[in-house]
């Protein structure tokens, strides 16, 4: 009775939309993205993409970008610190992470920290909501979060700098420069984000009566980035990503007196591939080798540490083949090697292997769907066979519907098999049955997006005390996530004066199918608005944020939660007109001065302030 | 409807007030006449329960309710009093919190010094308190040399000294001058400190003791191991003479143990057994059983048996006994319970 009355409701208002900021001048044939299932494979789902000129309106860590211009809901263990992700009600370790169409979540976490990466260092940012399994592989639940390189075959030499410098001695530094002619392409960057993050917290005392600050907070994230792309002739291009990054990052005291501990991670990433056009056959072969490594240091002041590293290799072949004009079909092999070995799980191998296969037709301009299905073959555990399934219609110029279900997986990592002491070899994947239904309205200069989804997943895995006190991983929660997502875009120019207005809401219930408690760090509300002015020089901004309050406890004790905030942003930039462009901004951070954290006792700063150049040449 | 739910407080109040001073017992405090239950909490912030005797008055989290905004700190381990104080040990946190036992109210942080504090005991004006400084996994050269014995003057509440142990240290008594001491860990040996020479020596017990008390001048000492049989270790504290008790495979996850009136309680898995203080064999006859729980804290004190159930992603829940095995009553404290005390 009741789900028939929300699903009328559902499709009552049945609605998606696609943020696109389209600010590309650039012809669409010389730019070429390394993930081309993002856009190939995505008609029946929602795909907000954020780019350089939103990248830049908002503080270096993806972290923030996200908290601020999407649904995705961030518990940070301080400012800098530790950042792990909810996308639809689900765990960190249930969004995937992909990097030129690379699944990086950490094999040895299962996901990945939102602040150990600078947004600046990609030309887009793409946020693609529900379930990708059988493209991306695991933890594609929630949805997924690509991060994006282009290269582009267009005669240039452009130079991007831009020089940040904040409260609390934050420092940004972001060169890239970008070479390229018909043939070549090339893509040289450099990010450094550094601070020493010792704000004060608001309003608290110790009990001496001094003002209590953040210790032990400062991080430094430096990033490499060269990415080169090769056109034989027409049809034949390689391309080789490659990319560097260390996050020195200490660890921010709760207690003044705790010990001082600090912790290093950083990646080494390169990926080769190679597209081929043979007319109705097109191939996407890549090559993959990802390094991943992390050193905790449980004391600063001595040199002891423990590690965790990972050797990941991966080889895919895609194959993609035009059967008739309107259908197309791929035929994926994947094969991923992961060697890892640390001090608290040993040296292990795990090999994947899978095969998929997608179809996608266009019916007419207006009817596009997709089909697709996954198999994994691995000694580690049993693989569900993955599908997934989506339509999208266009009823008129301002409607369209979008339906999608699937089925995806997140599986064990090496922490939870292979622990010593603890962990468990016999754990089953996690995985979802899920489906939504996306409207998007377009009206002028307004586009309206409203979904509806309906996640159950089961075998969620969770350490529990086993005998003799012993910690352990088992397959026992199931949880069942549902909501609405809305997504508001509207832009207008008036003579010189263009404005922007950028909107996102979430109503998230995430719950525990046995005890209908909600999930605990799953805010039910959380909205964020982004107002954008400029006229010739000068441009203005405005962010807020709204996150509603949060159970820290399973047993959603009233007295244990987060309380709500609503926190904005201001800046404001004036362009120079010297060189291609020579800008320079200001902003105010947390501008109305709230005291809020986002995880309990981690107090983040009050306001606070931030100045930038950003020059091209 | 309010009315009378305020009725019956102000009753149960009066009624409260009135037994005690039949007791010739007046409260000193909002606190007195019952018992803390410390709640080990995450790495940053633990929490202390109180409820008292009657169980008329219950406060899940004492320490807030008195202190405000104060943090207490993480991995709370272990209280011990002396005259009106109570101490804190956050050991997540390197700080010991002085509290009026009776009152809860903030007194003094011991917060230099301290280096992963776990256990303490106090003698003529002077704390002991065990600290497990660096731990072998991640400090593989020292960390099972380096535990030490902080000495802490408590007129003035600054660690006064150090006795290095050269060795793993966790839960201590003292008796005569001496301090005796387990860890479960990394030891297979009793440590015994003479608390005026600092002099150390060791005794070999065998690893995984950790529970340990003295009565009539014995020792008794809990072998609790993850996997295998669990034993009682007996010392004569004359002659430091060692004998054992074996536990039989039925009393499998063999965990913490209490002596009171003769009787050595003790629980293996999700049960709770006794045994007299002279048997030569455990009882295998569960006094009761508290389906799947994880039985982190454990006290018998005034005839009854308190059982803490952990949890740590929610409220833990306090079991209270009469001896018999009949359940008393039924607490939802804070996150990680592992220990009660008592405040009369």
């Amino acid at each position: 009775m009741t789900i028939k009355l929300r699903l009328a409701f559902c499709l009552l208002l049945l609605c998606q939309i696609t943020l696109a900021q389209s600010d590309s001048i650039t012809s669409l044939k010389e730019v070429f993205v390394s993930d081309k299932n993002l856009k190939k494979y995505s008609a029946s789902q929602s795909v907000l993409k954020l780019n350089d000129s939103i990248i830049n309106k908002n503080e270096a860590l993806l972290t923030d970008l996200l908290n601020f211009n999407s649904t995705l809901y961030f518990k940070e263990y301080g400012r800098g610190m530790l950042s792990t992700v909810s996308f639809r009600g689900t765990t960190s370790s249930q969004t995937a992470v992909i990097w030129n169409g690379i699944n990086i979540n950490s094999q040895m976490n299962g996901s990945t920290d939102f602040n150990t990466i600078s947004s600046s260092d990609y030309n887009s940012v793409s946020i693609k909501a529900g379930g990708g399994s059988v493209i991306y592989g695991s933890g594609a639940i929630g949805g997924t979060v690509h991060l994006n390189n282009d290269l582009s075959f267009l005669n240039r030499f452009e130079n991007n700098l831009r020089l940040d410098y904040g409260s609390f001695n934050t420092i940004g530094i972001n060169y890239k420069t970008s070479i390229s002619n018909k043939k070549w392409s090339t893509q040289i960057g450099f990010s450094k984000n550094s601070s020493t993050n010792d704000y004060k917290y608001l309003n608290r005392y110790t009990w001496r009566g001094e003002q209590r600050w953040n210790q032990n907070g400062q991080y430094d994230i430096i990033t490499l980035n060269a990415n080169v792309g090769y056109k034989i002739n027409e049809n034949h291009i390689l391309k080789l990503y490659s990319q560097t990054s260390n996050t020195d990052r200490n660890t921010s005291l709760i207690v003044e007196t705790e010990t001082k501990s600090k912790y290093v991670n950083g990646f080494n990433r390169n990926l080769l591939e190679y597209d081929g056009n043979f007319g109705k056959l097109k191939t996407n072969f890549k090559t993959a080798y990802i390094f991943e490594n992390y050193q905790y240091f449980a004391d600063n002041s001595a040199n002891n540490f423990t590690y965790g590293k990972t050797e990941n290799l991966i080889t895919k072949l895609d194959l993609d083949y035009t059967l008739f004009k309107s259908t197309q079909v791929n035929g994926i092999i994947d094969y991923s090697r992961t060697n890892g070995y640390g001090t608290s799980f040993g040296s292990h191998v795990r090999e994947i292997s899978s095969a998929s296969l997608l179809l996608r037709q266009d019916i007419g301009d207006n009817w596009k769907n997709e089909i697709g299905v996954r198999k994994e073959f691995t000694n580690n555990y049993k693989s569900p066979l993955l599908f997934n399934l989506g339509s999208s219609y266009k009823f008129n110029d301002w409607y369209n519907l979008k339906l999608n279900i699937s089925r995806n997986f997140r599986i064990p990592t090496y922490n939870d098999l292979y622990w010593e002491t603890g962990g468990n070899p016999n754990l089953k994947p996690e995985n979802s049955y899920q489906g939504e239904i996306g409207n998007v309205f377009t009206f002028k200069n307004f586009t309206w997006t409203q979904n509806f989804y309906y996640i159950k997943i089961k075998d969620m895995l969770q350490w529990v005390p086993g005998t003799g006190g012993i910690w352990t991983p088992q397959n026992q929660d199931k949880v069942n996530s549902y909501g609405t997502e809305t997504l508001l875009s509207w832009r207008k120019n008036y003579g010189k004066n263009n404005f922007a207005v950028n909107a996102t809401y979430a109503y998230t219930i995430s719950q525990d199918e046995k005890t209908k408690n909600q999930i605990f760090f799953v805010p039910f509300n959380k909205a964020t608005g982004a107002v954008s002015y400029s006229r010739n020089k000068v441009s203005a901004y405005y962010q807020i944020l709204y996150n509603g309050f949060v159970y820290t406890t399973a047993d959603n004790s009233k007295d244990e939660i987060i309380n709500d905030y609503l926190i904005s942003n201001i800046g404001l930039d004036y362009d120079l007109k010297f060189l291609d462009s020579f800008k320079i901004g200001f902003q105010v951070l947390n501008l109305l001065n709230k005291d809020y954290e986002s995880l309990e006792n981690r107090p983040m700063p009050g306001r606070n302030f931030n100045v930038y150049l950003t020059l091209k040449f | 409807m309010k009315f009378s739910k305020l009725l019956l407080i102000a009753l149960s109040i009066s009624l409260f007030v009135s037994c005690s001073s039949d007791d010739d017992d007046t409260p000193k405090g909002a606190y007195d006449n019952g018992f803390f239950i410390l709640n080990e909490g995450s790495s940053s912030v633990g929490s202390v329960s109180f409820s008292s005797n009657d169980f008329s008055l219950f406060t899940k989290d004492a320490y807030k309710a008195e202190n405000g905004n104060d943090l207490v700190g993480g991995y709370l381990q272990n209280i011990f009093f002396d005259g009106d104080k109570a101490y804190i040990i956050a050991g997540g946190s390197n700080v010991i919190n002085v509290v009026n036992r009776y009152t809860f109210k903030l007194i003094a942080k011991i917060d230099s010094g301290l280096a992963t504090p776990r256990y303490g005991v106090v003698k003529d004006g002077k704390a002991y308190v065990t600290n497990a400084n660096t731990y072998s996994y991640i400090n593989p050269a020292t960390g099972d040399t380096d535990d030490f014995v902080a000495v802490i003057n408590l007129a003035t509440n600054k660690v006064e000294s150090k006795i290095e142990l050269n060795a793993t240290a966790n839960r201590l008594v003292l008796e005569d001058g001496k301090l005796y001491i387990t860890e479960p860990n990394s030891s297979s040996k009793l440590l015994i400190v003479n608390i005026a020479t600092k002099a150390v020596e060791t005794l070999e017990i065998g690893y995984s003791a950790d529970c340990i008390e003295e009565e009539n001048g014995n020792l008794y000492i809990l072998r609790a191991p993850f996997s295998g049989n669990g034993e009682l270790v007996k010392v004569k504290l004359s002659d430091k003479s060692v004998s054992k008790i074996g536990f039989p495979d039925s009393l499998a996850g063999v965990g913490l143990m209490d002596i009171e009136d003769n009787k050595i309680y003790y629980t293996a898995g999700t049960s709770v057994y006794a045994m007299g203080i002279n048997a030569t064999a455990p009882s295998t006859t569960a006094i009761v059983t508290i389906a799947d729980s994880y039985i982190y804290g454990f006290a018998v004190e005034n005839n009854r048996i308190y059982v803490a159930d952990a949890k740590f992603d929610k409220d833990s829940k306090a079991f209270i006994y009469d001896l018999a095995g009949n359940l008393q009553k039924e607490l939802a404290t804070g996150a990680g319970s592992n220990g009660f005390y008592f405040n009369d």
